[in-house]
């Protein structure tokens, strides 16, 4: 992973606001120092469920920034919470917490609309770095997610004579994957980091990172599409 | 006894068929004008080429016997009257029996031909009634009939009794219903044998069956039963066939040939339908079979040859007399083990037996010169019998065959049962197995990986004499040895480049925490064979060994991660520029995880680069 270089302090007022939803009470102590450590980050809340985390953005004293959100809450999934934050307020950007960052429960999170993910055992300044890179327009990804990526995109393109109806098939192979993107993600899956090919491939680390960002919004909307499609084929829109 | 019961009934169908045959039909309305008979006549016969004497004859004028077997011609007159002088409706003479070849002429004129007059020994009109329409103006108060005959030796020629009156009365008079009924009678029994032959011999040609010792035999039932209806077929034919292809008295033998085939044929049948084929009696019953059809051929020829029908009554006594034998022995043997075959055959033989004096006495014996032979009615009785036989056979082989094949559906489903729960078995097993497998596998990684960071994290905190750096650096090499763990899970067998991919992206905190920068060098790989989950495992561990060693110890500022494919293998080399150590003394554990792989293990160390290489080698 390619980081950024620290950036200049930012005036409280203009600082990101961060919104914590994690039942671990020792982690979301750990965020919250790390957030409230870092000038250009504001503290909005630590919740610890589904039903508080709706309760708290009903109320929505201040619109969160970024979301830190755990995918396994005590009363349901985090994803439900992506979902109402998205709902609300589109600009804010869902960070997922994980323990290992493997590639399941990390593909689903991205699916279901977050833009990267968090490692719990990270130092606390890397917290807050991964979230002022995500807010600069950096997307974190593992060369294991880029390959299952691939993979998926790949036998999309294999059953894509016939197998959708065409449309569909129109509709969510092409815009899945740019050429660009693709050669990003291979490299990726290769193990070279985004300095590395931003050289190779004569790009700014910059334009390497919103390729990946996109590729983000990408999967959410294709998993999104796929749920319509699937939907619809049974029947039930 | 079901045989019993089940004969009783197909021989109380067989006579309701039999008497409604045999039944004259009611009698027609009340006559107007008799039908006359005539029974007396003149005649006068050449012998030889030599005349007779005229002579006034009684009729039937029984050839045979007032000639003594020699053929000849003769010059019949008969005169009837008509009282009232003839009427205008039509008029019909009847002849039972004329022949074998005839010319009628009545009042001059010529009524019918029947053959050829000169020809001897070839046309044969005298085996069935003839009828001559009359037209009323020929005939007159007083008339003349005057008939020209041609008999053959012994072919039961001559001239019967003559009925001359109004055609109705003339075709619903006794005798020529009798006339009509045997000719019909004839066409009918003759195409029914033909066709029960015929069926007979196809099942014989067509089919095998196992027999005692295994082996697949015609069923020669059928054969005997085959053979006897041609026979017949051919015998009761014979009285529509005015034109034989053989002259006399050659075509005489060859009916007594056939006669005899059935007879003997019968015989045969009966016997093996009896179920006595392995019997020393069937042989017997062969070779006698053959004795009477070769005694009926040369007696018969010598019958005719030397002009003496005893030796051909004889002869047919004789088969009388052996049949009957036989109906006793077969009726008795019936009595004690009845079967449905046996009793249908025995009570067919006897009524054939009982006809069969009964038609040799009237004809052979007899001066009756229109009877007709009963047999060929009665004679039914055995294609009957036969039909019986071979529909219930068949009912018997299509019941054995739903057996059969309800056996063979049970056992195919108990067999399938029987591979299914092997099947189940074997793929519990083999889950097991692969529980089994899974479970060492994580025990094996757990006791390497993460347990053996965290009891040396516990070691160091016991000891009291290590930093929280180095109790923090085995804990986050715990962490990393977790989450490679689970890389690993998912990593495909064989797919070195996603394992240095993800190993990178695991250790890259870790070297940038340590100041330390990592040069990626690593060629496109292929998919290498041979490597395993475990291997790959195998792997990880050596390459995170190798890195920790020298995130450790070597106090380097670079490190070069290099791995290329060829035909030498796959290579993969960690480079630093660090201090190096003494390349003799590589890391023990280095050396048992490279050996375990497979792989060789190459060091080279110099103060400035160290180089530690695997080569995997090429499968």
């Amino acid at each position: 992973m390619e980081r950024m270089p620290p950036i200049d302090a930012r005036p409280p007022a203009e600082a990101w606001g961060v919104l914590a939803v994690e039942d671990d009470l020792r982690a979301r102590a750990f965020f919250e120092s790390s957030v409230r450590a870092c000038a250009g980050l504001r503290w909005l809340a630590g919740l610890g469920s589904v039903a508080e985390a709706l309760a708290w953005l009903q109320g929505a004293p201040q619109r969160p920034d970024v979301l830190l959100v755990d995918l396994g809450l005590p009363d349901g999934s985090g994803v439900e919470v992506i979902r109402a934050v998205r709902a609300r307020c589109p600009d804010c950007e869902p960070l997922v917490v994980s323990v290992f960052g493997d590639e399941e429960s990390v593909l689903a999170s991205i699916e279901a609309g977050a833009v990267g993910y968090l490692h719990k055992d990270s130092a606390p300044e890397d917290i807050a770095q991964t979230i002022l890179e995500v807010k600069r327009g950096a997307s974190p990804i593992s060369p294991m997610i880029a390959r299952r990526v691939l993979a998926k995109y790949r036998s999309l393109r294999a059953a894509e004579p016939g197998a959708a109806p065409p449309e569909q098939a129109a509709d969510v192979v092409p815009s899945l994957l740019s050429v660009r993107e693709q050669e990003v993600l291979t490299l990726i899956a290769r193990g070279f980091s985004y300095a590395e090919i931003a050289r190779l491939k004569g790009l700014s680390v910059h334009t390497v990172q919103t390729h990946i960002k996109n590729l983000y919004g990408k999967l959410a909307v294709h998993s999104k599409n796929e749920a319509v499609f699937e939907a619809t084929r049974l029947g039930l829109l | 006894m079901s045989g019993w019961r089940r004969a009783a009934c197909v021989a109380a169908w067989l006579c309701c068929w039999g008497l409604a045959a045999l039944l004259p039909p009611a009698a027609r309305a009340a006559q107007d004008e008799p039908v006359q008979a005539l029974r007396m006549a003149r005649i006068q016969a050449v012998i030889d080429g030599r005349p007779q004497d005229w002579r006034t004859v009684p009729l039937p004028y029984h050839w045979d016997r007032l000639h003594r077997n020699h053929g000849g011609r003769a010059v019949v007159e008969a005169r009837f009257d008509l009282p009232g002088g003839p009427s205008a409706q039509p008029y019909t003479l009847y002849f039972p029996l004329i022949g074998n070849a005839a010319a009628v002429w009545l009042n001059g004129k010529l009524l019918v031909r029947y053959g050829d007059l000169d020809a001897a020994g070839r046309d044969d009109y005298g085996k069935i009634a003839r009828q001559v329409a009359v037209p009323p103006a020929l005939l007159a108060a007083h008339n003349l009939l005057r008939i020209e005959l041609r008999a053959d030796g012994g072919r039961r020629g001559g001239l019967s009794e003559i009925y001359i009156g109004p055609t109705e009365q003339v075709q619903a008079h006794p005798a020529a219903r009798a006339g009509a009924l045997r000719y019909a009678g004839s066409l009918f029994l003759g195409a029914f044998s033909l066709v029960v032959g015929f069926i007979a011999l196809m099942c014989w040609a067509s089919q095998r069956v196992a027999d005692a010792d295994g082996r697949l035999r015609r069923e020669t039932l059928y054969l005997w039963a085959g053979l006897a209806e041609l026979c017949w077929s051919v015998r009761v034919f014979d009285a529509l066939i005015e034109h034989p292809p053989l002259a006399w008295p050659l075509w005489g033998v060859l009916m007594t040939g056939t006669y005899a085939g059935w007879v003997g044929g019968v015989l045969l049948f009966c016997h093996r339908a009896a179920g006595w084929e392995h019997r020393r009696s069937m042989r017997f019953m062969q070779a006698a079979a053959g004795v009477l059809v070769a005694a009926g051929l040369v007696c018969s020829a010598l019958s005719f040859a030397w002009f003496r029908p005893v030796l051909l009554t004889g002869w047919l006594g004789a088969v009388n007399l052996c049949a009957a034998l036989y109906a006793l022995v077969y009726m008795a043997a019936t009595l004690r083990r009845p079967t449905t075959a046996r009793v249908l055959l025995a009570a067919a033989g006897v009524l054939n037996v009982a006809v069969g004096v009964r038609d040799w006495v009237t004809i052979r014996l007899g001066n009756d010169l229109g009877a007709v032979t009963w047999n060929r009615y009665v004679s039914i009785a055995f294609g009957l019998a036969l039909l019986y036989i071979v529909l219930r056979r068949f009912q018997q082989a299509s019941g054995q065959a739903r057996e059969l094949l309800g056996t063979l559906q049970a056992r195919v489903a108990a067999r399938e049962q029987e591979l299914a729960s092997t099947y189940g078995r074997l793929e519990a097993a083999a889950r097991e197995q692969a529980r089994n497998h899974e479970r060492e596998r994580i025990l094996r990684d757990m006791h390497d990986g993460v347990g053996s960071h965290i009891s040396a994290a516990i070691r160091q905190l016991q000891s009291g004499r290590s930093t929280s750096d180095e109790v923090l650096r085995t804990l986050r090499d715990s962490m990393d040895q977790l989450k490679l763990s689970i890389d690993a899970m998912q990593l495909p067998p064989g797919d070195v480049q996603a394992l240095l991919a993800g190993l990178r992206y695991r250790l890259e905190p870790r070297l940038a925490g340590a100041g330390l920068a990592l040069e990626w060098a690593v060629q496109e790989l292929p998919p290498w064979p041979g490597l395993d989950a475990q291997a790959m495992r195998q792997l990880q561990f050596l390459l995170f060994e190798a890195i920790s060693n020298v995130l450790q110890h070597a106090h380097a500022r670079v490190l070069r991660l290099e791995a290329d494919a060829g035909p030498g293998g796959l290579a993969i080399r960690i480079v630093d520029d660090g201090c190096g150590f003494d390349a003799g003394r590589a890391p023990r554990a280095l050396q048992v995880r490279a050996a375990s792989l497979g792989a060789r293990l190459g060091v080279r160390s110099a103060p400035g680069r160290t180089e530690v290489a695997f080569t995997l080698p090429a499968a």
